[in-house]
């Protein structure tokens, strides 16, 4: 991450802190005087928030400006498989509630593998259709776990496959 | 004395039936297996084997659960003496060791001491814990919130050792997770803060969303980034036999004490954990040892040292999370909820309320302990095969098992949400070099903190010198100042020197 980038993050830390301190007034105002009110606690850990990004950003500026090399090297990111693992989760989470947990996971089992680097289509497929199959006999069946059944035609989907499975 | 030996033995006659031994016994093949898998952590396989607690009886959940505790800590020096790839953050000094004796050609050696080192310290460990956390917990009774809130705010300064590399980074990711931890009504006044409109928020962030997001998403999310596409699991070289090095060890009992010691003690402090004492362990024995030019080049006492720590700080932990009931880290942070989910409030009360649970719990520490040197021997043996998992199969199982993590939390899809979102946050923390760690500690013992300040406020008229006014507190206060300026008290000497 660029220098840049994390001064402005930081500034965005130490500005963020501060409205957020600006909106706790409020919190107090039921609370007898004398008293500490919920408010309190907050304000006391925003200060806090905001001197540490302010400590952090004196540090980065004596990093920048002495021969020290930046800490910590990272292996490089591949962009487009964050975006795209990213997205399969985005999806994944989206998907369950309308399409059902069975169908969505068992969509993104075989989705996920491919981004994490799996390339062999009948090992994928058989992951994603077993390891569903074993998640909803033991999560349904045996812990009783209400996942989603999906939305309209969906769930009547979901149903009938929990029955075809013995799971109903 | 007498007390305690009466109640291990009630504690063993239940640890000791079948089902409980089972449950032991699973617990540590599924720590160590997934200690030993890079990605998967320690506190990640507690966390995943929480779901299937839910319908277990306490015990049974509780033994379960020490078992993956005992064997995680333990499983990820396998593959770093084996393959140098540490399971966990704790096994980084171990692996330093262990990897460089297995390059010359004394892998069943280094396995074997790492073995039955991590077996001693976790057994005088659970041992000091069976007999010491009795009178620890009677006087934790005496103690009040103001004594209650300096230990927690001693947690807090753990944060200090935890990043030495960036205090300003650590202190960041503490108050952003104590602020977390404000999020949602407030006890006391029953207002609602930073909800912001949104009703899921009124509940709070539940930390067990903050941590399977932060640790083991953000994690999967790492690797896939990072890992070229094709490659999978790494693979072991050959079927590697340890040796029971029981002569072998006897030279090295001082490294061994020392490492079991500061394993205890430094477990013992909130906001520490293994990590730390591993770490802690390794630069201790650096001061201690003759030969401390052979470190790094396959020194059996650093290893020994630094794996024993390791299991001892497992005991410790868990004196602060049942008779304070404050966690001491992470993974007794989730451990306090499986409690909890158990209808069991840790604390001072459990040793009146509960003995029994309580010594069953120390009997199956110790049970675990002595039968991790079987597992440990077999895991190693048997390892070579199973790091052959590949690596996109592990990775996507891990975000469905987040998933369904979360979801059962409380049967809410916002969990999930909340989760994936710490995932992406965690993900990018790693990239800004904002560490983890003083995040989680923040979610769970901010609001700890807040509870005992103002409790203690109420009860002494806002008058802030009860904190120092009282001993106990002073002298906890006092450490802690001391643990925070202790790295720039050092490097003043240094300066003066």
């Amino acid at each position: 991450m660029g220098s840049h980038a994390r001064v402005a993050a930081l500034l965005a830390g130490v500005l963020g802190s501060g409205l957020l301190f600006a909106s706790t007034w409020p919190l107090d105002a039921l609370v007898p005087r004398g008293r500490l009110g919920p408010g309190f606690w907050p304000r006391l850990v925003l200060i806090g928030l905001a001197l540490a990004c302010l400590l952090r950003l004196r540090e980065e500026r004596r990093v920048r400006s002495g021969d020290a090399a930046s800490a910590g090297v990272l292996p490089p990111v591949s962009g487009s498989r964050l975006a795209l693992g990213l997205a399969c989760i985005l999806a994944y989470v989206i998907a369950a509630p309308q399409v059902g947990f069975a169908l969505a996971t068992a969509a993104f089992v075989a989705a996920f593998m491919v981004v994490a680097g799996a390339r062999r289509v009948p090992g994928i497929a058989a992951t994603a259709l077993l390891g569903t199959v074993i998640l909803l006999y033991t999560f349904i069946k045996l812990v009783y776990l209400p996942f989603p059944k999906g939305a309209g035609p969906f769930e009547r989907v979901t149903l009938a496959l929990y029955r075809a499975l013995g799971i109903f | 004395m007498i007390e305690s030996v009466l109640g291990l033995g009630v504690g063993f006659q239940h640890a000791l039936q079948p089902l409980h031994l089972g449950m032991i016994a699973l617990g540590l093949v599924i720590g160590i297996l997934a200690g030993a898998l890079p990605g998967i952590t320690m506190l990640n396989s507690i966390v995943l084997v929480l779901p299937f607690t839910y319908l277990m009886g306490i015990v049974p959940a509780l033994l379960l659960m020490i078992g993956v505790y005992c064997g995680g800590v333990f499983g990820g020096s396998i593959t770093g003496i084996l393959f140098n790839i540490p399971g966990d953050p704790m096994n980084v000094p171990t692996t330093w060791e262990g990897y460089q004796l297995s390059r010359q050609g004394r892998t069943q050696y280094a396995l074997g001491l790492a073995i039955m080192s991590s077996a001693v310290g976790g057994l005088v460990s659970a041992l000091f814990l069976a007999f010491f956390a009795p009178p620890f917990a009677r006087f934790a009774l005496t103690l009040s919130s103001v004594e209650f809130f300096s230990v927690v705010v001693f947690g807090l300064a753990g944060v200090s050792v935890l990043n030495q590399s960036s205090l300003p980074a650590a202190l960041i990711s503490l108050f952003a997770g104590m602020f977390l931890g404000t999020i949602g009504t407030e006890a006391q006044y029953g207002v609602e803060r930073f909800v912001f409109g949104v009703p899921f928020l009124t509940t709070g962030v539940d930390f067990v969303t903050v941590l399977i997001g932060l640790f083991a998403i953000g994690e999967v999310l790492e690797q896939i980034v990072t890992t070229p596409p094709g490659l999978t699991a790494p693979r072991g070289q050959e079927r590697t036999v340890p040796q029971l090095p029981l002569r072998d060890l006897w030279p090295l009992r001082w490294p061994l004490a020392r490492g079991t010691l500061v394993g205890i003690a430094v477990g013992g402090l909130a906001g520490a954990g293994a990590t730390v004492s591993s770490f802690v362990s390794y630069g201790l024995e650096k001061q201690f040892s003759k030969t401390p030019e052979l470190f790094g080049r396959g020194h059996a006492g650093a290893l020994v040292a630094s794996e024993s720590s390791v299991n001892g700080s497992t005991g410790g932990a868990m004196i602060h999370l049942l008779t304070l009931g404050i966690p001491g880290s992470a993974a007794t942070a989730v451990m306090m909820g499986a409690f909890l989910i158990h209808g069991i409030q840790p604390g001072p009360l459990l040793f009146t309320k509960q003995p029994e649970q309580v010594y069953t719990l120390f009997a199956g520490m110790i049970l675990a302990n002595v039968l991790m040197v079987a597992f440990g021997f077999l895991a190693a043996m048997c390892f070579a095969t199973l790091m052959r998992v590949p690596a996109p199969i592990l990775n996507t199982l891990i975000v469905v098992f987040c998933f369904i993590g979360a979801f059962a939390l409380r049967n809410d899809m916002a969990d999930v949400w909340l989760t994936m979102l710490f995932g992406v946050i965690g993900f990018f923390m790693r990239r800004y070099d904002l560490p983890i760690p003083p995040l989680v500690m923040g979610v769970i013992l901010g609001p700890m903190a807040e509870q005992y300040f103002l409790t203690s406020m109420v009860a002494h008229g806002n008058d802030l010198t009860v904190f120092v006014t009282r001993p106990v507190s002073a002298v906890i206060l006092g450490l802690a100042v001391l643990l925070v300026l202790a790295p720039s008290l050092r490097r003043l000497r240094r300066g003066a020197a």
